[in-house]
């Protein structure tokens, strides 16, 4: 009896074992609702899907367009309604798609949104395919110059210039107000905007601890990233004035401490929820700098008193400098070792084509990268997009950065705002000094 | 010093005649470890010298079927009666000589260099991106460990089939009877039962535990790192470099700054995080159990609700309650009438490092409270009234009885939860998510301990190897301190004394 009983006992130990290895993977399948639209405009070739058929991919986007992106699966699936195509949208945030795409490569999707600056990671470990040559040259001619070069590295191996990516969308930060808080002329410079905050007890919200954001201050002082090293890996810079930057540096922090209570780095979203007032509780936001991802919640925050235009200027030594920004895009990439691969090279110029940018504009407010969009009125009426656009002339390309790049320029931001931080004392030049080597991992 | 004098030492006197003891012994005490690690690497060998010789003894003694049965598994039993076990033991040779031919030797082979042809991708004729696969270093040493695993099961099979052979052929040669399969199987629900019992969890820890192991512990000594990640890039043996990586000291936030900075605050972390906790809790618990105390089973109920919400929630929420527009710090501003803004979580390390503790203490003390509160019901009531009958205080009976008594049950536990304090990832990941950051660090902020770092460099920057090395570090540290203590707590020494 003893044995048995002992047998039973062993036997549950392997039981419990294998009761975790229960399947955990979610998706986001199936079609709801699918869309009329299925555009006229976008149109290949059905040899180009060569012996490929009833193939299925699984596709990542971010989570606000996933049900957008489902509908304009379900109308591709549609157009090719002889290769009986099964598509699967899996919502996955575009900041992390290179580290999931990197851990397990097989796992991951077939076609994949993702920022731009994480194409060098991608193309260094060679999980992202090369566009298509023959769909290349059509990127090429109908996207932005500033987006197509975003999109190309040179190859590893052999070191020509090759197109690695769809670009999907512009995507960069500005700044936004509430007009009955700052003025349109106030916008202009940081220090009048500061003021008219604290003015009207309302904060200016910036995420200064975030290396995305927190590289405006010494981007501003005239640092600019120049490319990685011949290994791929470590990050250039400009020959930028040490002394400039500094100068810079110390002109923020000394605004951030003399408006202490209004100056306040916080999560982006707490812009657009800060814009947010009702009967009860009046808005806490006056300004901020937020991207365009969040451009319908802040326009519907505001209503018609939202105010969107480029970064300010602050003055740094008596000299009013314009402040500058990190602009980058986002990419459709597809996985280069999907089984698919035809199917998904297809897939993914069909996101990036003129229809899907315009359907993404006037849904989501994303900024397109193709030229006959930006030119079309849902764009061009856009105050968020005209913002982002008017602040892409004064930004820093978020292309060739290193994966090191981020959380020293954050620390940079955190250390200008922290409250132990004297700007009248602090060594500005060392702070500088130690990120330059922690981004060089030197 | 003889016992009845210690006895009469105070407790600081016992405390320093024991410190200066420890020290006094602590070269005859690593003598003798090292004499018994000899002891067991001498064993060892004589053991697997042995081994050989009776792998040689047999293979001369025994009749042509047995030398047979050195190259075909299974061929003494075969022509000898045991036609079943026989074929079984063919069977495993010739399943491990498939395995080797189509899966094993593949990888096998390449186990040396961790793979030399790269991934390629080129453009077919109409234009689309042709992916032509390389090798898979992660593959490659992945299925190496497995491969060698398997061999050495094998390896084990193969040793009991030449012990049988020579064993059947004895038998015969003695004239014993040689047993039939249903009698060898029946031996396994009799006195060979262990092997029947243990054979199944052994394979699962085997899969499941060692082979993981082997594998993270392999990776240590390799380059796989974020400029080598497959599947497009190799990455090959780096011997020891990653280890001395992590104690060369060069210039500026090096990897060695960094492991020595979070190795002491772990350290600092996982003493606070214990000590507090257990004392705060048995504190709460003796209130609690006082005499007199009104619904008890309420305050008790209330603490575990605590419990009851799962950790990282409460940790979430405490993250965004300390945040400079959190509710601590509106609450502070609507007692104090001004604008309050306390950065409890981003602006020195002291603050935050402070911070992080008292909120593990908030979180932790329920667990504590649980604990305790059974043992002190469970001390007898007449040891205190003897105590307070000879003139003991409250402070005398709580030195003299509940502590010692505590202290005996819950040692084990005060050093299993230290040890998972330097490992309390949740704690510090969750809330502070390792800031506030510093730019004197790699990749790691002023409240990171070693595993958030090590997360860190798996997740973020996909340094494996840098990753491995940390974490076997860290389990060196862990397994030698919790040795070293439990196998001087009373507990151990003393296992009968409260029983």
């Amino acid at each position: 009896m003893k044995k048995i009983v002992a047998l039973l006992l062993a036997a549950m130990m392997m039981v419990a074992a294998f009761a975790s290895c229960g399947n955990t993977d979610k998706a986001a399948g199936g079609s709801d609702d699918a869309s009329t639209n299925t555009g006229a405009k976008f149109s290949v070739d059905v040899a180009d899907f060569g012996e490929e058929s009833g193939a299925s991919l699984k596709v990542w986007g971010p989570d606000n367009y996933v049900k957008l992106l489902k509908k304009q699966c379900d109308a591709f699936v549609k157009m090719f309604p002889d290769q009986k195509i099964k598509i699967n949208v899996v919502a996955q945030g575009e900041d992390t798609a290179a580290t999931n795409m990197l851990s397990d490569a097989d796992a991951a999707a077939d076609v994949f949104g993702f920022a731009s600056d994480q194409l060098s990671r991608l193309v260094n470990a060679g999980v992202i395919a090369p566009v298509a040559t023959k769909y290349a040259e059509d990127i090429t001619a109908t996207n932005l110059k500033a987006a197509v070069s975003a999109s190309t590295l040179p190859n590893p191996d052999t070191n020509e210039d090759t197109l690695y990516a769809f670009p999907e969308t512009g995507n960069g930060y500005y700044l936004v107000y509430d007009k009955t808080v700052v003025s349109d002329k106030e916008a202009g410079s940081l220090e009048a905007i500061l003021a008219a905050c604290k003015k009207a007890g309302k904060k200016f919200i910036m995420d200064a601890g975030t290396g995305y954001y927190g590289c405006i201050f010494a981007f501003t002082g005239g640092l600019e990233i120049n490319g990685l090293e011949e290994d791929g890996l470590t990050q250039k810079f400009n020959d930028f004035d040490s002394k400039k930057v500094v100068a810079t540096l110390k002109a923020f922090s000394t605004l951030m401490h003399e408006y202490k209570d209004t100056f306040t780095s916080l999560d982006v979203a707490n812009v657009s929820s800060g814009f947010v007032s009702s009967k009860k509780k009046a808005s806490t936001c006056g300004a901020g700098i937020d991207g365009n991802w969040n451009a319908t919640a802040d326009a519907d925050a505001l209503g018609e008193n939202f105010g969107a235009t480029k970064l300010p200027t602050i003055k740094v030594d008596g000299e009013e400098q314009q402040m500058i920004s990190m602009y980058g895009y986002k990419m459709i990439g597809v996985n280069n070792g999907s089984k698919y691969p035809r199917t998904s090279q297809i897939l993914a110029y069909y996101l990036s084509s003129e229809d899907c940018q315009q359907q993404r504009c006037d849904e989501l407010g994303w900024s397109p990268t193709n030229n006959t969009v930006i030119e079309s009125d849902s764009a061009k009426n856009n105050v968020a997009i005209s913002a982002l656009v008017a602040q892409s002339e004064h930004s820093v390309p978020q292309v060739n950065v290193s994966s090191t790049f981020w959380d020293p320029m954050g620390n940079v931001g955190n250390k200008l705002i922290a409250a132990d931080t004297n700007p009248k004392k602090y060594d500005f030049d060392k702070l500088l000094k130690d990120t330059i080597s922690n981004i060089k991992d030197e | 010093m003889r016992y009845i004098d210690y006895m009469q030492l105070n407790p600081f006197q016992k405390f320093g005649y024991n410190f200066t003891q420890f020290f006094k012994k602590l070269p005859g005490n690593l003598k003798r470890f090292f004499v018994f690690l000899g002891h067991v690497i001498v064993k060892f060998f004589v053991g697997i010298g042995k081994g050989f010789a009776n792998y040689g003894k047999k293979f001369v003694k025994g009749d042509f079927a047995v030398k047979l049965s050195y190259l075909i598994f299974g061929f003494a039993n075969m022509v000898k009666g045991q036609l079943i076990k026989g074929l079984l033991f063919l069977i495993t040779e010739v399943a491990y000589i498939l395995f080797m031919i189509y899966f094993g030797w593949g990888y096998m082979a390449k186990f040396g260099t961790l793979g030399t042809v790269k991934a390629t991708t080129t453009m077919d004729e109409m234009g689309f991106p042709v992916n032509v696969p390389g090798d898979n270093s992660m593959l490659i040493l992945l299925y190496g460990v497995v491969t060698i695993v398997v061999s050495v099961i094998v390896l084990a099979i193969y040793i009991a089939n030449t012990k049988s052979a020579y064993k059947v052929y004895e038998d015969k040669l003695e004239g014993r009877k040689v047993l039939s399969f249903k009698e060898d199987v029946m031996q396994f629900v009799d006195e060979k039962f262990h092997i029947t019992l243990m054979s199944l969890p052994c394979l699962l820890i085997g899969c499941f535990t060692i082979l993981p192991l082997v594998f993270m512990i392999l990776i240590a000594f390799t380059s796989y790192d974020n400029a080598h990640l497959p599947p497009g890039n190799l990455f090959t043996w780096v011997g020891l470099s990653n280890f001395t990586d992590l104690v060369s000291m060069t210039e500026g936030a090096n990897k060695a700054t960094t492991f020595i900075g979070l190795a002491q605050w772990t350290i600092i972390w996982a003493i606070f995080a214990t000590f507090t906790n257990y004392i705060f809790g048995m504190i709460v618990a003796l209130m609690i159990n006082k005499k007199g105390i009104k619904l008890k089973a309420l305050w008790r109920t209330l603490f575990v609700v605590v419990i009851a919400v799962p950790q990282f929630v409460s940790l979430l929420l405490m993250n965004q309650m300390l945040q400079t527009n959190g509710a601590i710090n509106q609450l502070l501003s609507l007692l104090t009438g001004s604008d309050v803004a306390i950065q409890f979580l981003n602006s020195t390390p002291l603050m935050a490092r402070v911070t992080v503790i008292i909120v593990n203490i908030w979180i932790g003390i329920p667990y504590t409270i649980l604990i305790t509160s059974g043992i002190l019901m469970n001390i007898p009531a007449d040891l205190y009234e003897s105590a307070t009958i000879d003139g003991a205080g409250p402070v005398k009976s709580f030195m003299k009885i509940t502590l010692p008594y505590m202290l005996f049950v819950t040692t084990p536990y005060l050093i299993t939860s230290f040890i998972g304090n330097i490992n309390n990832f949740n704690v510090i990941y969750l809330l502070t998510a390792g800031g506030p950051t510093t730019s004197d660090y790699y990749q790691a902020g002023y409240t990171d301990i070693l595993v958030t770092w090590l997360f860190k460099l798996t997740m973020d920057k996909n340094d494996y190897n840098l990753a491995a090395a940390v974490g076997i570090l860290v389990f060196i540290v862990c397994a030698t301190l919790s040795l070293i203590t439990f196998n001087m707590t009373k507990s151990a020494k003393d296992e009968e004394a409260f029983s």
